[in-house]
């Protein structure tokens, strides 16, 4: 019987553990019509929160684990972005928005402390930590750069109530910073397999930074099940990327395009001018066909700890291709196919390496893309160097419901918003319309000490679209405080929206946040001529030495009638002149001639 | 002038011809009034520059220099202001003998510990133990002969209470039966069990004990190691501190003190001192010790690590936690590959083992790909890292010496755990406790060399307290040269600006280090170690003030080309008129000496 019950009891924690893996990691293959492929690297980490606190590091790595301590930081989200997501043609986007960032480098936190100063302490610790450990500027989120949003942002974490445990929401963001190379390495360190084997092994600098658009993204949160088991912290480490899979294709020694020959030229017949003669070439035909090796320059170096506790292997690579396509694999994977017929998954084995092949054979078809829930776009307005403006588009594609979100921008302290001049319209209507903009947060600027902070509660009817306008003023800099090429202009935030789920079905509260971010801007300010200051030195030197120059020669000199002064005699002077070089004349030839005695 | 005119006849007859009114017009003669105004006019520009202009300018582009103590400094780091010495205080407990008796043997055993120690600066006291005075009837005599050794060469301090902290308890026992004196530490506190044989006690009237003699050699061997640490630190903080010499009085007493501790150390001994002090890490209040597994599959991916630093490590933590304390993270390394510069492991078919060359142990370590960055907060790293190889490469072993493990000076240990036997199920997911336990106790002994403790004697609570006299002396020399480098900068650099919080540190820290050689005179070690502590962080932070070392570069090319547009025009009208005053002033005076 006792023997039964601890079979029963090692069964059950057996269930648990495997229900909980410390490691799981997934790619997600998505081909976009009609040439870019969507790749989503998941990594997930777990440790248990006991383990963590006392130091004893496996899955969460030591560097970025003690950086979290050490700052009393309890929830960290960090992005690194470049490109933009085109969600009229790649539909919405991979995880809902939640693991993307704004261009540049943004950065979230949930700090403890005792007072606003005291987490605002944390936080410059935490940014110089991070910066050192990614090789990223984000020390420079200093507080010109950081918001305490209110709306925008809400805790993954399931164990802490912000507001009891003395918690307070930090988020900076750089987005003049180019991220690259020196940002994926850390990046990848921080992975158990470090890139040497799994699905990691695909990520290449080259690769990922030559793509359309991607975004890595760290997540570290704590999390207590409900059943009042431990609580554990988990780490998630997400690349994304929109590689175009003919530039990705083509070799890494040879990377200029060429035309295609005649012969293999595929021609778009249904164009009007179509024959002979014509050819536009069509690129849905090009299709989707590659391999694994050919879109990330090699293969996948097997699976990183994909063996749960039963000797199960785990999915590591998903492709969401219908089910028709023909899709090869080299290498001895077991497959999975899910039954709505969109994806299949493969579970490969710790030591082979896996290729993966979408072959151009059979019906070239693809699933459908969702379409996004919003679209925003954001450009400036306005003229000259003085004042601009800023204008918002907020499309509402659906046609049956209504939509509500937060809007949220920081702008630089150097941008000076006239709230008033605060606007949202629908296209439609010529005039305002009060009722789009449902609460405003609003916190000015303070020269050289805090951005500004704008969130708005916006809601779009169904099938239209708002405009939202604001005009600024451009503030003139110091001297010092510009960057280097100050001519290119100051980059602004990208502007965050929080997609609120709809009031009227209120299952859907439980539902994953939405976000969407707009594309950063570029403020060109009034630049200054560098050597100025020189410039100024020497134009006021020379202003003071005329001053003095006159005022000393009134008081000094003696003054006498123009007839009266003992003119320069020209020719007396001429006469001198020519004595001095006569006699000077006579030494050299003296001299020559002593030397000519002394040579002979 | 005049003859210039008069060379130019044509010249002249032709202005005569044609405006002979104006010719050789001269003007009227100066008033001396005007003179004198111009004088005046001259002289006050001068006097607003040299007045008004150039203290402004003065006091406007200066550098604010706090006072420094210079000379104090200089003084410490030479070693002139303190010469530490380290008096020990042994008690000797000999319940079995008559008082008079255990007074002489003390007394003739302090002779021959004198004779017997070269280094004077760290010397060995004797006392009878208090307890077995109050015992004694004759506590008045004996008191006088306590006093006489140990005040006798104190007496400056006043009171033996200064020797507080006893070294060494030195209990003597009478062993019937055995044939020699027998001398036992215990491995666990700080006593001396002298076992002697009851014929050897010292009878009071004789004038030399084989007992006594006995002891202090014994004595003397326990403390021969700490007394050559000591000696070295002195010798090599004497042979640092004179580089960055600026006051060419190089002391006679360091000289001949120098000399002195270089006759107590031979060469093969500093040679041995020099690595082990190399090899130590410099003394910090708190250290954390990183615990890494490396292994360059993905197996073994876990370990029963918090189980066995419990069970091997940390009571070595605690028993050490007196001198400073310790915070130990642990982490394991997956896919941990060899940098490319280092010879991969070559296969020895005759023992059958894969041996790594000796000469890249130093690059064993990838500092490019492993993360093993210091941890964050106050204090340095530790690292020690259990290399697991994969099992095509294993046993790994370092050629010649078929060693697998190994020390890098003041980072860290490197232990390759190979599996016991090719079966062994060491390569599997999760490594036991019982396989680290080797490896554990590995680096419990890189720890401790690591914390510069020595050698011998055998017991531990000896080595702690050796420890500590040691590490407030190397901690008193560093920040006293700290002083020295610091006074050195001062006046080398004189356009760096010193704000106040340097002087504040100095004051502290001087006065600190008077503290420290107080107390080591005292023999209160465990407060010149505190004082010390707080005397290196202040040298330390007065000597990295983030405003002095971050001075402003301001090259003289850009000086020029700011004054020089103002100075240059205002300048050279200023110059040639008091030249030309001055000029005429001299004539003045000349045509007014003979007239």
């Amino acid at each position: 019987m006792k023997h039964i019950s601890c079979l029963l009891l090692s069964l059950l924690l057996g269930l648990l553990v495997s229900a909980d893996p410390k490691y799981k990691e997934l790619l997600n293959l998505q081909p976009l019509n009609p040439a870019s492929l969507l790749a989503s690297f998941n990594f997930k980490s777990n440790a248990s929160l006991q383990s963590y606190e006392q130091q004893h590091f496996k899955y969460i790595p030591r560097s970025l684990g003690q950086i979290l301590q050490h700052a009393k930081t309890r929830e960290l989200h960090l992005r690194f972005s470049t490109g933009r997501w085109d969600d009229e043609s790649w539909g919405a986007r991979p995880w809902g928005g939640t693991k993307e960032g704004g261009t540049g480098v943004e950065l979230w936190a949930w700090v403890e402390g005792d007072s606003d100063a005291d987490s605002f302490a944390r936080w410059v610790t935490l940014n110089n930590a991070l910066s050192g450990l990614f090789c990223a500027s984000l020390n420079f989120i200093d507080s010109t750069r950081s918001t305490r949003p209110r709306m925008t942002f809400e805790p993954a974490s399931s164990v802490f109530n912000a507001s009891s445990e003395n918690l307070y929401l930090l988020h900076g963001s750089l987005p003049r910073e180019v991220v690259c190379t020196e940002n994926l390495t850390p990046f990848l360190k921080l992975l158990p397999c470090k890139g040497k084997a799994g699905i990691a092994s695909l990520l290449d600098g080259h690769k990922l930074f030559d793509a359309s658009w991607q975004s890595m993204a760290i997540d570290v949160r704590s999390v207590c099940p409900e059943n009042g088991s431990e609580c554990s912290i988990e780490m998630e480490q997400t690349v994304d990327m929109v590689l175009d899979v003919d530039r990705s294709k083509r070799p890494r020694d040879n990377p200029i395009p060429r035309p295609i020959p005649s012969e293999h030229l595929q021609c778009d017949q249904s164009k009007p001018y179509a024959g002979d003669e014509a050819c536009y070439p069509s690129d849905a035909n090009l299709g989707q066909s590659w391999t694994l090796a050919e879109i990330f320059g090699r293969p996948i170096q097997g699976s990183c700890l994909a063996e749960d506790s039963y000797g199960q292997l785990r999915d590591s690579v998903c492709i969401n291709v219908p089910h028709e396509r023909e899709v090869n694999l080299y290498g001895d994977a077991v497959e999975t196919k899910n039954e709505a017929g969109t994806s299949r998954c493969f579970a490969i084995p710790a030591s082979n390496p896996f290729e993966l092949v979408l072959s151009h054979i059979g019906p070239q078809t693809f699933n459908k893309v969702s379409q996004p829930p919003l679209y925003a776009s954001r450009s400036f307005t306005g003229h000259g160097q003085e004042r601009g403006g800023v204008q918002t588009l907020l499309t509402n594609p659906s046609t049956s419901s209504s939509i509500q979100f937060v809007y949220f921008e920081t702008l630089p302290w150097f941008m000076k918003p006239y709230l008033h001049t605060l606007t949202a319209r629908l296209t439609t209507a010529s005039t305002t319309s009060p009722d789009i903009i449902e609460e405003t947060f609003y916190r000015p600027a303070l020269d050289r000490r805090r951005g500004t902070q704008l969130e708005l509660l916006i809601s779009v009817p169904a099938d239209s679209a708002v405009i939202l306008t604001y005009d600024f003023d451009k503030a003139i800099l110091r001297y010092t405080e510009y960057p280097p090429d100050a001519n290119r202009g100051f980059d602004v935030a990208p502007a965050v929206i929080r997609l609120l789920p709809s009031s009227g079905n209120s299952s859907s509260n439980s539902q994953a946040p939405l976000y969407i971010r707009t594309s950063s801007l570029l403020l060109p300010l009034p630049t200054p001529d560098f050597s100025m200051p020189y410039n100024v030195i020497i134009l006021t030197s020379t202003v003071m030495a005329l001053a003095f120059g006159m005022i000393f020669n009134l008081l000094v000199r003696r003054f006498v009638g123009a007839d009266e002064v003992e003119g320069w005699n020209l020719a007396a002077l001429k006469a001198k002149a020519r004595g001095r070089v006569a006699v000077l004349v006579d030494r050299v030839s003296g001299k020559g001639q002593k030397l000519e005695k002394t040579v002979q | 002038m005049a003859q210039g005119i008069d060379a130019g006849p044509e010249d002249a007859n032709f202005k005569v011809a044609s405006s002979p009114a104006n010719a050789q017009k001269q003007p009227p003669p100066e008033s001396p009034k005007s003179i004198k105004t111009r004088g005046f006019v001259i002289l006050s520009f001068w006097a607003v520059v040299l007045l008004l202009g150039l203290p402004v300018w003065l006091w406007t582009t200066s550098i604010h220099r706090a006072r420094l103590p210079l000379q104090h400094m200089l003084d410490w780091a030479d070693g002139k202001t303190c010469k530490p010495t380290f008096p020990l205080q042994i008690t000797i407990e000999a319940p079995f003998l008559q008082e008079p008796e255990a007074a002489h043997l003390v007394r003739m055993t302090q002779h021959a510990l004198d004779d017997l120690n070269e280094f004077s600066a760290h010397h060995l006291r004797l006392r009878l133990a208090k307890s077995f005075l109050s015992r004694d009837f004759q506590n008045a005599s004996m008191t006088s002969i306590e006093d006489e050794y140990a005040i006798g060469p104190l007496t400056q301090f006043g009171n033996t209470d200064g020797l507080d902290e006893e070294a060494l308890t030195v209990r003597l026992q009478p062993q019937p039966g055995a044939q020699t004196a027998r001398a036992e530490l215990q491995s666990h506190s700080t006593r001396l069990d002298v076992f002697y044989v009851s014929h050897q006690s010292p009878s009071v009237s004789s004038s030399s004990s084989t007992l006594a003699t006995f002891i202090a050699t014994k004595l003397q061997e326990l403390f021969a190691e700490e007394q050559a640490i000591v000696a070295y630190i002195l010798q090599s903080a004497q042979t640092m501190g004179h580089a960055p010499q600026i006051s060419s009085s190089a002391s006679s007493a360091s000289r001949e003190f120098r000399s002195r501790s270089h006759r107590s150390l031979n060469p093969e001994l500093a040679a041995r001192l020099d690595s082990r002090m190399t090899r130590s890490l410099k003394y910090a209040p708190t250290y954390h010790i990183t615990v890494s597994l490396f292994t360059p599959s993905a197996a073994p991916s876990s370990w029963e690590i918090e189980l066995a630093l419990a069970e091997y490590f940390t009571p070595l933590l605690d028993s050490i936690s007196g001198v400073s304390n310790f915070t130990v993270d642990t982490q394991v390394q997956l896919y941990a590959t060899f940098s490319p510069s280092v010879h991969s492991p070559e296969y020895d078919a005759e023992q059958q083992i894969w041996t790594l060359r000796e000469e890249d142990l130093s690059g064993f370590i990838n500092a490019a790909e492993w993360p093993l960055s210091p941890s964050i907060g106050a204090g340095p790293t530790l690292n020690f890292v259990l290399y697991v190889p994969d099992r095509s490469t294993s046993p790994l072993v370092v050629r010649g010496s078929q060693a697998s493990s190994w020390l890098i000076p003041q980072w860290g240990g490197v232990v390759i755990l190979n599996p016991q036997n090719a079966n062994a199920t060491l390569n599997e997911a999760t490594l036991l406790k019982e396989s680290i336990q080797p490896a554990l106790l590995t680096f419990s002994h890189q720890l401790l060399s690591f914390l510069g403790a020595p050698q011998t004697p055998p017991s531990l609570p000896l080595q702690l307290q050796t420890l500590t006299r040691i590490r407030a002396a190397s901690l008193l020399l560093s920040a006293s040269s700290t002083m020295g480098s610091l006074a050195w900068v001062t006046v080398a650099l004189p356009s760096i600006a010193i704000p106040e919080t340097v002087s504040s540190a100095v004051d502290t820290t001087l006065g600190h280090l008077r503290s420290t050689c107080e107390a080591l005179k005292e023999g209160r070690f465990k407060d010149a170690l505190e004082n010390a502590r707080i005397a290196e962080i202040q040298a330390e932070k007065g000597f990295f003030e983030k405003s002095m070392v971050g001075q402003v570069y301001f090259p003289d090319e850009h000086k020029v080309a700011v004054y020089l547009p103002l100075l240059g025009p205002v300048g050279v009208p200023l110059v040639m008129s008091a030249l030309k005053e001055l000029r005429r002033l001299w004539a003045s005076r000349k045509a007014g000496q003979p007239g």
